[in-house]
């Protein structure tokens, strides 16, 4: 550590970027709400819009290039996972899946296009906003499938046990429903969303920093960068996966709310 | 199937999460009102060992 501090580049410290990175200012001063995040859901829900209204308008026997990749993702939601995941009753739930996992996955991609370059999910805000829709739909769908009585009870209470485990497990199974269960939910997405920017910005800042210290450091600044192109390649893998993940998960409680028994 | 197994991945780091955190829960209000050390451990442990029996239950009878 003692000889990192040694070869500090002239000038200032470096400073790390952190949390602060993540709290920008509003656009126009008077407009205390309008800030970039906000206007980057504008954005996602306009491309995504744009995109499949223009890939299904035309839509014909023999496709085109962008109609076919507009079905192809419908079709990924659709068949390989609200069909698998949820039975006969799929069909219902394919529009919420599907705007769900195209709008996390644009506002995810956000963090690595060019000029825009900031996760919309990694304020924690909008991430737990998702969290809370899919918290109301898999319950709404849980109780009006088998009326509040059912559905509390089939949360509750495990068939095939002992009456006084009761006590143990009721508590376990309600606050996992309730509680741990959409909590987590919001947290993933907005965990990974928020550490990968900020790595990113520790390459590419760091990387920065570095160009303009002596000789010695010139020379290995090209690996940070280095490094940090190769993290966008990553990240991009990270992004997707969260995206699917968390329409998979949204899947699996909703499939969870409509079975009988858990 | 794969969705359903990764699915039963989530589900039980839920369940493993909640159950010491609830009963750990119990042990540190018990704790704080009784004057006592061990009840929030204790809680951790129970907590611990209804979960793994929970996902035993809801996962493990079947197979």
């Amino acid at each position: 550590m003692r000889s990192v501090t040694n070869l500090r580049s002239a000038g200032e410290g470096f400073v790390p970027p952190g949390a602060k990175d993540f709290v920008l200012p509003p656009i126009f001063d008077s407009i205390p709400w309008l800030t970039k995040p906000i206007l980057l859901v504008a954005l996602s829900v306009i491309l995504v819009s744009v995109f499949f209204i223009l890939s299904s308008r035309k839509a014909a026997m023999v496709p085109s290039k962008l109609q076919f990749a507009g079905e192809g993702v419908y079709g990924f939601i659709r068949n390989g996972m609200a069909k698998d995941v949820i039975g006969p009753e799929f069909m219902r739930f394919v529009p919420f899946l599907f705007t769900l996992f195209t709008f996390v996955l644009v506002n995810n991609w956000f963090a690595i296009v060019p000029m825009l370059q900031f996760p919309t999910f990694s304020r924690v805000g909008f991430a737990y906003a998702l969290a809370l829709i899919t918290y109301v739909v898999y319950h709404s769908v849980g109780v009006k499938k088998q009326g509040l009585f059912g559905y509390i009870k089939g949360i509750a209470f495990m068939p095939g046990v002992p009456k006084p485990i009761y006590l143990l497990l009721t508590p376990i199974e309600i606050a996992t429903f309730f509680i741990v269960r959409p909590f987590t939910l919001g947290l993933r997405l907005f965990a990974n969303m928020f550490a990968g920017h900020l790595l990113l910005l520790v390459f590419f800042l760091g990387g920065e920093h570095l160009l303009q210290g002596v000789i010695g450091l010139k020379i290995v600044s090209p690996f940070a960068f280095i490094a940090g192109i190769g993290l966008t390649f990553f990240e991009f893998m990270v992004q997707c996966l969260q995206a699917y993940i968390f329409t998979l998960l949204s899947a699996l409680y909703i499939a969870g709310s409509l079975a009988d028994e858990h | 199937m794969s969705h359903n197994q990764e699915g039963a991945a989530w589900s039980i780091l839920g369940y493993l999460i909640s159950g010491p955190l609830f009963w750990g829960g119990v042990g540190f209000g018990l704790d704080s009102w009784l004057g006592t050390g061990f009840l929030l451990p204790s809680g951790v442990i129970v907590g611990m060992g209804a979960s793994l029996y929970l996902v035993w239950l809801r996962f493990g009878r079947e197979a």
